[in-house]
């Protein structure tokens, strides 16, 4: 291992890849992460830092379509990639309906989780998760200080299982 | 999921729709679920530099030397700045009520000479970017000489522990008592006494959201402007301007969306001062967003007591007195009164019971340690102890636990009742509210099961906890108390000439949904659809001064003022409209915006009403001023209470040490709801804080008194698999006398009820007393180990 195979942290590269479906190029310090980039340079205010460890899940965004945590990832890695933030989902029909579906089952509070749940259950949309059960494990992995998760998980029921009560 | 008890839900006497009692949604979530929110970090402001702390690696330390010419030469540095320096621009936070047996404290700005607790903010860095502030912060050479830390509360009683601030005698911050009737001597004479000891950890707010704050120092205004997410604007306005010395009128405090709070956000911090004082300096904006690890390790802390409790009772089970030794480990600095949580926990050991000869004893000491603070339910321990207590009088007279609770309940025809700590209890029902969860549990069935569970061996437990919440807090309970300060909020309700109603209160929401609560409030007072009423928080610039959000009092204090607001300017507006229609004010309503007499439309509207008071007040019946805008403030009683009753079944698994909560049902009795959905909702919050918080959360310091649960990963906060499969929840609702609209306050009482009825579920399924919490698997299995060798 030499040196020259690891920048120093300040050291900046190019970074080219799509964020919500448009084409875009920066040059950022290699050790600058995904969540500040999105956040601070491309002005990508949805997604909330709320641990900088990948615990609380806040940060999710998709990756070529799968939930990532911003927070744990330098922007570099993004380089070539399909980024998608909550401001990308405002013209999907799935995204609306969680969005829906959390504001009348008061799945929310203070509403620093709700992007990064959002994010986290189109993910699982998008695979194909076909049971309530199956989503709501994947969102055990998002964390809220607010709700309680009752009325969160009664939102997912009622996404996933169309015309039943989700009581 | 609940079960409207419709016998005891009052009805407002003409429903508004959407006004008071509807389950609408909220307002709040149109910009938070489409990520349109504003929190601290979603500002923008030109030019704007970022600050990082330096902070203390020691729990104690003499600081020798600080070298920050390093730091200062990275490029894109502008500031470092000392403790020592920045005691010049800023004067020292200072808690010196006066209150007997309570010691005045202060806190330098930074720490200067000596660092306190691990985490003691040494020196702040501003550079042009935060990546550059983290940098430079390391580069300032710190030199400590290490000191022996106060750690352990029965060395700082003893007296053997370090001290911790050298201008007081001891460590002992506040010793204080209260005595009712003669407990000395029916304890001393009666023929069964039981000594209890409960004892619960150190835990954190953990808001998702960590604390910051963004100031901006207009040169040519002379304004300070600070952005930050406070639960009180307008007394964080009076903080930083006093710390700051700058007057008044030359900060303006304004809250963007805050991301929780739970108590946290509740006080203008050390290193918001710091924060504005650098941004006057500089004359640049300056932001500080706190990271997870300082929010863990450095922000507030709570819940570190200890309660030693003698009871005596006869053998039937009656308790008739009560002595309870109580010890709270406050931390390093007083950022609050000594007695501020701790008291709550003493006035509220009686509980919905009626024994009258009690006693208590309070000593909060300092330690080296993160000061500690109001966390949601401050007093929660209380609950547990009363009613660990019960069970422990329960089990020493072979009786049933909710037979004993029977004995000593207060009935409805025993109110208004003083109890034994003072406290007078009016319009809750602690018996009726008792029996309907008991009922809906279906107690007697869920024993019957439990006994044919364990007789196959299964670890199933069953826990009652009957909760009295007190809220609001008047401005008599800060005075009796001796905490400088009031407990009133203020409200303007105001309507444009153009007809569009606003209303402004001191409330700031963290995540309750005020915005949406104070407009079916108004809306219901008016006579106008709610949609129309805008509601403006958070901004000094605007709202009156109250007091802000705290103890459960947003919908009492808050919106109890609303209304009375709400309430008067529709009498005026009724008054323009009588003599305009030529009839009297008695004869007219509004509904939906219209005037009406006799149940139809009278051909104006409130818009035409508005019209008249600002375009047209010659028109305006004789005394009556122009405009429409009506400013009241309300005083609530010394303080409120809301009771419930929480029922838990769980089951140990006795492998893993696992708790299972197979059941949980809570009976309340909060008053009038202003909005059923919100008020579910922070019953769902607090219930899922007082299970981690018995299961799980604790803030662990290792023996030198380094945080070893700095991060998520090591501070343990449940997760939605974590949370109880379903709540079953019974409403009660008996209206409030004494707060406009009936409500009483409910936002913490799940907190209280849920430790206490999850542990003594716990302690039900072990068979051995539990005096100790977080219920961790390893502690379980310990006790486990104490169920099987008794001898051990």
């Amino acid at each position: 291992m030499t040196t020259t195979d690891h920048p120093a942290p300040a050291d900046e590269r190019d970074l080219t890849c799509t964020v919500n479906g448009a084409p875009v190029q920066l040059r950022v310090p290699v050790r600058r992460l995904l969540s500040d980039v999105l956040r601070d340079d491309l002005d990508l205010t949805a997604l909330q830092v709320g641990c900088e460890d990948g615990v609380c899940g806040a940060c999710t965004v998709l990756l070529d379509g799968e939930a990532v945590r911003a927070c744990t990832m330098l922007a570099v890695q993004a380089d070539g990639h399909d980024v998608v933030t909550l401001e990308g989902l405002r013209d999907d029909p799935f995204a609306s309906e969680v969005k829906r579906a959390f504001s009348q089952a008061h799945a929310l509070q203070c509403g620093f989780c709700t992007s990064g749940m959002i994010t986290t259950l189109l993910a699982c949309h998008n695979a194909g998760c076909d049971s309530p059960d199956e989503a709501l494990h994947e969102l055990s992995g998002n964390l809220c200080r607010c709700t309680g998760y009752l009325n969160i998980r009664r939102a997912v029921r009622g996404l996933w299982q169309e015309g039943e009560d989700p009581r | 999921m609940s079960l409207l008890d419709s016998t005891h839900t009052e009805q407002t006497s003409a429903r508004v729709p959407g006004g008071i009692g509807e389950p609408v949604a909220r307002r709040e979530d149109l910009r938070l679920v489409e990520g349109q929110s504003a929190y601290l970090g979603d500002l923008r402001f030109p030019g704007l530099a970022e600050a990082v702390f330096v902070r203390s690696p020691h729990a104690h330390a003499r600081i020798t030397a600080i070298s920050a010419d390093r730091a200062r030469a990275l490029p894109g540095v502008l500031a470092v700045v000392t403790g020592a320096e920045l005691a010049e621009w800023v004067s020292p936070w200072r808690i010196a009520p006066d209150i007997a047996g309570l010691h005045p404290m202060s806190a330098p700005p930074l720490a200067t000479g000596t660092v306190r607790f691990h985490g003691d903010p040494v020196a702040i860095v501003v550079a042009r970017d935060r990546y550059l502030a983290e940098d430079a912060a390391e580069l300032v050479e710190v030199t400590y000489e290490p000191l022996p830390a106060a750690l352990d509360l029965s060395e700082s009683l003893a007296g053997t522990a370090p001290l911790v601030d050298e201008t007081l005698p001891s460590n002992v911050l506040c010793d204080q008592s209260h005595v009712n009737g003669n407990p000395a001597e029916v304890l001393a004479t009666a023929a069964h006494v039981l000594r209890i000891s409960f004892s619960q950890q150190r835990q954190a707010h953990a808001p998702l959201e960590p604390r910051g704050c963004v100031a901006v120092w207009d040169r040519a205004g002379r304004r300070l402007t600070v952005h930050t997410g406070t639960q009180v604007p307008a007394p964080y306005r009076t903080a930083i301007a006093g710390r700051l010395g700058v007057p008044e009128h030359q900060v303006r405090v304004v809250c963007p969306d805050v991301g929780g709070s739970f108590g946290q956000k509740l006080v203008a911090y050390r290193e918001d001062a710091a924060v504005a004082a650098l941004a006057r300096r500089l004359g640049h904006p300056v932001r500080w967003r706190e990271d997870r690890r300082e929010n863990l390790v450095s922000a507030l802390h709570a819940r570190e007591d200890e309660v030693d409790l003698e009871v005596a009772f006869t053998a039937e089970g009656v308790v008739r007195a009560v002595r309870a030794r109580l010890r709270s480990d406050f931390g390093a600095y007083a950022y609050f009164p000594g007695n501020y949580m701790l008291q709550v926990i003493g006035m509220m050991i009686p509980g919905p019971y009626r024994f009258q000869d009690f006693e208590y004893d309070l000593k909060v000491l300092l330690s080296n340690k993160c000061p500690a603070g109001p966390y949601r339910a401050p007093m929660a321990m209380c609950t547990w102890v009363t009613e660990g207590m019960m069970d422990a009088v329960a089990r020493a007279v072979g009786k049933d636990p909710v037979e004993v609770r029977r004995l000593n309940l207060l009935e409805e025809s025993e109110l208004p009742y003083q109890s034994a700590a003072g406290q007078v209890y009016t319009d809750i029902t602690p018996t009726r509210t008792f029996e309907r969860g008991i009922e809906a549990f279906g107690y007697e069935r869920e024993r019957a099961e439990q006994a044919r569970e364990r007789a196959e061996g299964r670890l199933v437990g069953i826990g009652v906890a009957s909760v009295i919440e007190p809220t609001t807090y008047g401005s008599a309970f800060y005075k009796l108390a001796g905490i400088p300060g009031s407990g009133h909020e203020a409200a303007l309700v105001r309507i444009a000439p153009t007809g569009v109603v606003s209303v402004s209160t001191g409330l700031m929401g963290t995540g309750q949904g005020y915005e949406t609560m104070l407009a079916q409030v108004v809306a219901d007072g008016l006579g106008v659809p709610p949609e129309t009423v805008d509601v403006l928080l958070g901004d000094t610039d605007v709202p009156p001064y109250g007091m802000g959000s705290r103890g459960s009092r947003g919908a009492t204090a808050g919106g109890g003022v609303a209304l009375l607001a709400a309430r008067d300017l529709r009498d005026k507006i009724l008054r323009i409209a009588a003599h305009r229609l030529d009839t009297e004010p008695a004869e007219l309503s509004v509904a939906d915006g219209r005037i009406v007499r006799a149940g139809e439309p009278a051909g104006l509207t409130v818009r035409d009403i508005a019209a008249i008071a600002y375009l047209d007040p010659v028109s305006l019946p004789p005394g009556v001023e122009p405009g429409l805008e009506v400013l009241r403030a309300f005083d609530p009683p010394p303080m409120t209470f809301s009771n419930s009753v929480h029922l838990c079944r769980a089951e140990v698994l006795p492998d893993t040490g696992t708790v299972r909560i197979s059941r949980y049902v809570v009976a309340e009795d909060a008053g009038q709801l202003i909005n059923p959905m919100l008020a579910e909702g922070q019953l769902h919050g607090a219930l899922a804080l007082g299970i981690a918080g018995t299961l799980q959360e604790h803030v662990v310091y290792s023996p030198a008194g380094l945080n070893l649960t700095d991060s998520f990963r090591d501070y343990p906060f449940l997760a939605l698999d974590e949370m109880v499969e379903r709540l079953e929840l019974v409403h009660c609702g008996t209206p409030n006398q004494r707060i406009p609209g009936g409500m009483k306050g409910m936002s913490e009482g799940g907190v209280m009820g849920g430790i206490a009825a999850l542990t003594l579920a716990v302690q039900d399924a072990l068979g051995v007393p539990v005096d100790r919490l977080p219920l961790t698997g390893e502690r379980i299995c310990l006790l486990l180990d104490r169920t099987n060798n008794p001898d051990r």
